[in-house]
């Protein structure tokens, strides 16, 4: 409640929302970037509990399409979600992914599970660098040609890290028009 | 290319459907879906697209059959079956029946980017094959590509040509106005021979002072001037399996033409001091919107240097010599920069077309691409309307003189100048027939200045 209360208007935000056993620190890091490369301020919402409704058995993986409809299912708080989950995601149609978001909706949620690395470090910056791309999809951005941006589409791990943790100057203009003309 | 690229998903079942479409949407591409082969044919009578996913397994009219009765109409649509069993025998079939390639459901994300990356490539393939509208050009320096829009009678004739010369190694002359694309042309024939896995290098020799030309044509020896701390390797020697593109030859000065002329023959040269020749194999491309037969009669051009650049002749004709062009490539540019600018504009009024067609665009397709890239920038409407064109150079004899002071007139004077000639200030003080200074001085005064 209280920090309901202490948002003002016209600032940016948006939820982040642990669910299941994740790393908390991993959740610190997601969310100071996106404070400071897309201007969001986010909160984390209490932990939910572990994500057993989208487990799919023929896959042994969890569907990131139903974690996503739970998450926009939420009323309280920003209108925007970002879910952080340990478990291996999929989609109908991909093998796995390391996240998921809807196109100028109002959830996402990225996955820890291909992203660890012996070095916590290194596995929170790919963490980070998933969950500004997820979000950039929820603002509406879709993949970018610009191969050194955090919109362009990463298929591999090793594309990941190859890939700058900032926006192009398009893409960043882009999400702040779009803050600005969400949150005013 | 790929915003404009419209993919259709046939799948019965829609979960499928919906995670295709959402992912392909996110990579920027126009998606439709259908839920069965019936109602994909359907779409494809109205509006058929450039690439299809066809599930193999449906119920009533399977994808085999789709496939067949989709190339029955559309014989180069490009189609990729999908199967979520690995039945390898009827992805086979799919392929004789010209299927481009199948797979496995669900899809490696890797394997599913570069696969449409493949997919792409392919595509623009065809779509230079098949027909003559557009030839991918590729800039030397920045690996960008830009589109050669070929369309007009004149245009196809050009790109004939372009295609019965590119392999030789015949020095080429490009000649025509500014603006009309001989940069253009000069790419297209160098990406389109035998050398176009050597370097294109262009020199602009109108930019250049006398000097610099010369040492950047030929390189030089440390020491060679004061300032040659560091020996340099010129055009002509970096040039060495690719192809030379002298810009602006009418430029050069003769004693210029006079060292040149001997590298072309000999095919070796010194660099500026230097004593061992260099030798160089190059395919020269020279391009001018002078008159270089009336410079030879006025002595200001060297005949001997003209018959060595000027095998081939390549004309490339004034925009308004081919109308036809101008709505092609208004939209070419209009699609370009809404792209751009993120604006969704559906394209000009047919009295901004008028309009665009009724103007003697002394600047060219420049101009032409600078009209548009203004009013798109200004465009309120989903439509380019004719209010929404500004013209650096109407016409004048339109009854403009009377009303204009005179100041005024040298305004647009010197402003049409600088626009055709891209700004460039030697050129554009050549043009108006007065020296540099006097044209800074005076855009200074007029503040004109690139806006
Ligand atoms: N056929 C074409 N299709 C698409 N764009 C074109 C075409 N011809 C010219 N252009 C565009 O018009 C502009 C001018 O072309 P280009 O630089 O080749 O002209 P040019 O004749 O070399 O001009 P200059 O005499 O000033 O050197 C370029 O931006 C080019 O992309
Ligand atoms: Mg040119
Ligand atoms: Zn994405
Ligand atoms: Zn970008």
């Amino acid at each position: 409640m209280a920090r309901k209360g202490s948002r003002k208007t016209g600032e940016s935000h948006i939820d982040i929302v642990p669910i299941g056993h994740v790393d908390a620190l991993a959740v610190s890091v997601v969310a100071a970037n996106l404070q400071t490369l897309m201007g969001l301020n986010a909160d984390t919402l209490p932990l939910h509990p572990e994500p057993e409704y989208a487990y799919l058995a023929v896959r042994s993986q969890y569907a990131a399409g139903k974690i996503i409809k739970e998450l926009e299912s939420i009323d309280e708080g920003s209108r925007f979600k970002l879910g952080i989950v340990q478990c291996d995601l999929c989609t109908p149609i991909l093998k796995f992914v390391f996240g998921e978001s809807q196109l100028g909706g109002k959830a996402a949620v990225i996955s820890l599970h291909r992203l660890q690395d012996k070095d916590p470090a290194r596995t929170y910056l790919r963490a980070a660098k998933i969950g500004l791309h997820e979000t950039g999809h929820l603002l509406g951005i879709g993949h970018c040609q610009t191969h050194d941006c955090l919109m362009a589409f990463v298929s591999t791990i090793e594309k990941l890290d190859g890939q700058p943790a900032r926006f192009c100057t398009a893409c960043q203009y882009e999400i702040s028009r779009t803050l600005k003309y969400i949150f005013g | 290319m790929k915003f404009s690229t419209r993919i259709l998903i046939v799948d019965d079942e829609e979960m499928i459907c919906e995670s295709l479409q959402a992912w392909f949407v996110r990579d920027g591409y126009q998606v439709e879906t259908a839920l069965s082969g019936e109602a994909a044919l359907k779409i494809v009578e109205n509006s058929p697209a450039d690439i299809y996913l066809v599930d193999i397994k449906m119920p009533h009219m399977d994808g085999i059959e789709f496939l067949t009765r989709l190339k029955e109409c559309q014989p180069n649509a490009i189609v990729v079956m999908m199967t979520a069993h690995g039945t390898v025998q009827t992805a086979v079939e799919a392929m004789k029946r010209g299927a481009m390639d199948y797979f496995c459901k669900p899809f490696d994300p890797d394997e599913l980017s570069l696969f449409m990356e493949r997919i792409l490539a392919n595509k623009a393939l065809r779509e230079e094959n098949n027909t003559l509208k557009e030839l991918l050009s590729e800039s030397n320096q920045q690996g960008l590509s830009e589109v050669f829009i070929v369309h007009s009678e004149p245009m196809r004739a050009i790109f004939s040509k372009i295609e019965e010369v590119a392999p030789s190694s015949a020095p080429i002359l490009i000649t025509g106005e500014t603006g009309v694309g001989k940069d253009m042309v000069a790419k297209a024939i160098h990406f389109r021979s035998e050398r176009s896995c050597g370097p294109f290098l262009a020199v602009n020799c109108g930019s250049l002072s006398e000097s610099i030309l010369e040492s950047e044509l030929f390189g030089h020896e440390k020491g060679a001037f004061t300032g040659a701390v560091k020996a340099r390797r010129g055009r002509l020697e970096m040039a060495h399996n690719g192809t030379l593109f002298l810009d602006e030859v009418g430029e050069i000065s003769q004693k210029m033409q006079v060292s040149l002329l001997r590298a072309i023959e000999e095919k070796s040269f010194l660099r500026l001091g230097g004593s061992q020749p260099i030798s160089s194999d190059f395919r020269l491309i020279s391009a001018t919107h002078r008159d270089l037969p009336s410079l030879i009669k006025e002595k200001q051009f060297r005949d001997d240097f003209y018959y060595r650049i000027n095998v081939i002749t390549i004309d490339v004709p004034p925009l308004r010599e081919r109308l036809d062009d101008i709505p092609v490539l208004a939209d070419h540019f209009l699609k370009r920069y809404a792209e751009e600018t993120g604006k969704s504009l559906g394209g000009f009024t047919h009295k901004a077309i008028d309009l665009l067609s009724s103007y003697h665009w002394p600047g060219n397709i420049r101009e032409l691409r600078n009209v548009v890239e203004r009013a798109v920038v200004i465009a309120r409407g989903r439509m380019i309307g004719a209010e929404e064109l500004t013209f650096v150079n109407p016409r004048h004899d339109a009854g403009l003189i009377g009303s204009a002071t005179l100041r005024e007139l040298e305004i647009n004077q010197i402003k049409a100048a600088l626009e055709s000639c891209n700004w460039n200030i030697v050129r554009s003080s050549k043009r108006l027939g007065i020296d540099r200074s006097t044209l800074m001085r005076k855009m200074k005064r007029y503040r004109l200045d690139r806006c």
